[in-house]
């Protein structure tokens, strides 16, 4: 999959970030490119920065600096006449993140929409979509995930695995060039992992270009393209599954995954 | 017992329906008010960056002085200050609402804080402005969540417009004290106005719990309640 679109530009790109919430830098210049169609696992130890750097890819964390761009166009950013960047408006953050899907941890399902509503919301919100043409989108997107039967269904009625499937249909709907998944089965009871695992193996099939933290190193490994290693804000390692796996060049990296014995 | 009571309850029901009716009136309009002016302090307070600190001095002011203070104080201060209100009545409305919408403004923002983070997040990653997933996510839950709250301010507000007959507003209360000052045989007549509080107040709260509880068992929230 890498291959066939090594040459064309990145989809997302992350330029020199760095975040700090007081004086803890969190991400300590993280820069990396990816192209469409790659699914790249990002591991690590609890702290590592994972998270904040998944959510500074669609600005839900304002970087401390360093830019994202997502198809070349910068996030929160606006590039000026004279080629600076200066922070850029509510609207065009809010344009730029309907084009990023995200899945949470804890799935954030609005409780008071059913199935069908949470995920046909935004199409019908942001996008301006007549309602008959979102639910249609809306009921597809379910479908993808198995979950037809459970449309009119609200949240309090869907087991953990279910919400998540609904988050991910949701996120889906908008079509986004970029998913990006934050240790989507953590919140899981275990056997409950599996069915949420497999619509994601099955996106990443299809080409869906996806960002995947997680703690699932069996699917870090069989799934994705491209695993990548943050230890303290740093990328220690970057590379295919096979050579991250097999045969990490950081130590640390290699502590690590002994550390998680999949 | 039963012969004071058809003397001086029976042939005043009438007033004190009508008093009644004032009660209800002046509670429904305050209410009314104080839902409107809690929710723009509120809102004030959370999101509007210099201007929050006049909607928590508002919100102390009305919460911390007495709703009698707050009666005399609109009603025979304001006029001399503002030129309005014009009528006791009004007079009376308005310091409910004042003192009301401070409580109100403090559930509504209660609501709204405790409601977890990652549901703005989520309407914010799909793309929807603040505005937008505050009309749509947040408030929706939050006045879910505060029902009960806002029916028991609503109970609070026709129990503390009691108050309003000493500013000589002809409501139930009023006409209680004036029957009982005409003939100085309280029992019955008191009694029989408390009834008519409890009547009032509970047809009321379960009128509203109903509505609430149905969307609680809609949304499958009832485990919360």
């Amino acid at each position: 999959m890498n291959n066939a679109v090594a040459e064309q530009k990145p989809i997302l790109e992350c330029r020199d970030l760095r975040k700090a919430f007081g004086a803890f830098e969190v991400l300590r210049s993280i820069s990396f490119e990816m192209q469409a169609g790659v699914v790249l696992s990002v591991i690590g130890a609890s702290g590592s920065g994972k998270s904040t750097l998944l959510r500074c890819l669609n600005y839900l964390e304002q970087p401390s600096s360093g830019v994202v761009f997502l198809d070349g166009e910068p996030i929160g950013l606006r590039r000026q006449a004279d080629g600076g960047l200066k922070p850029d408006s509510p609207a065009n953050i809010a344009r730029m993140r309907a084009q990023i899907g995200m899945v949470f941890q804890q799935f954030n399902l609005w409780p008071h929409m059913s199935a069908l509503e949470n995920v046909i919301e935004a199409p019908r919100q942001v996008k301006g979509l007549k309602r008959a043409e979102a639910i249609e989108i809306g009921r597809h997107y379910l479908g993808k995930v198995n979950l037809l039967d459970k449309a009119d269904a609200y949240p309090a009625r869907l087991s953990g695995g279910q919400q998540q499937r609904v988050a991910i249909a949701r996120a889906l709907a908008m079509q986004p060039k970029v998913m990006l998944f934050d240790e989507a089965t953590s919140a899981l009871d275990p056997e409950l992992t599996g069915e949420v695992l497999d619509v994601m193996r099955a996106l990443a099939e299809e080409g869906t270009t996806m960002v995947v933290v997680t703690h699932e190193m069996r699917f870090a490994r069989d799934v994705s393209d491209r695993v990548m290693f943050l230890h303290q804000g740093v990328i220690e390692e970057d590379g295919a599954p096979a050579q991250v796996f097999g045969n990490p060049a950081s130590e640390r990296c290699r502590a690590f995954l002994s550390s998680v014995a999949h | 017992m039963l012969d004071n009571f058809n003397r001086f309850v029976i042939p005043n029901l009438g007033l004190f329906m009508d008093g009644l009716t004032i009660t209800v009136r002046i509670c429904a309009i305050a209410f009314a008010m104080a839902v409107v002016m809690g929710a723009i302090a509120c809102l004030i307070r959370l999101y509007v960056p210099v201007l929050r600190y006049f909607a928590i001095a508002y919100i102390e002011f009305s919460r911390a002085t007495p709703i009698i203070v707050q009666l005399l104080w609109v009603n025979y201060v304001w006029p001399e200050l503002f030129g309005f209100p014009k009528s006791v009545e009004w007079a009376g409305i308005i310091a409910l609402a004042i003192q009301s919408s401070g409580y109100l403004a403090e559930t509504f923002r209660s609501g709204i804080e405790g409601l977890a983070r990652g549901q703005v997040e989520a309407g914010l990653a799909v793309g929807m402005t603040r505005a937008v997933a505050f009309r749509r996510i947040v408030a929706p839950q939050a006045v879910l969540v505060m029902a009960p709250s806002i029916i028991n301010q609503f109970a609070v507000v026709v129990k503390a417009s009691t108050l309003v007959s000493i500013i000589a507003i002809p409501d139930l209360m009023y006409d209680a004290l004036k029957v009982v000052n005409q003939w100085f045989e309280p029992i019955e007549v008191l009694t029989s106005v408390a009834v008519l509080y409890i009547l009032t107040i509970f047809a009321l709260s379960a009128t509203a719990k109903r509505v609430a509880d149905h969307f609680r068992g809609k949304y499958g929230l009832d485990a919360q309640a």
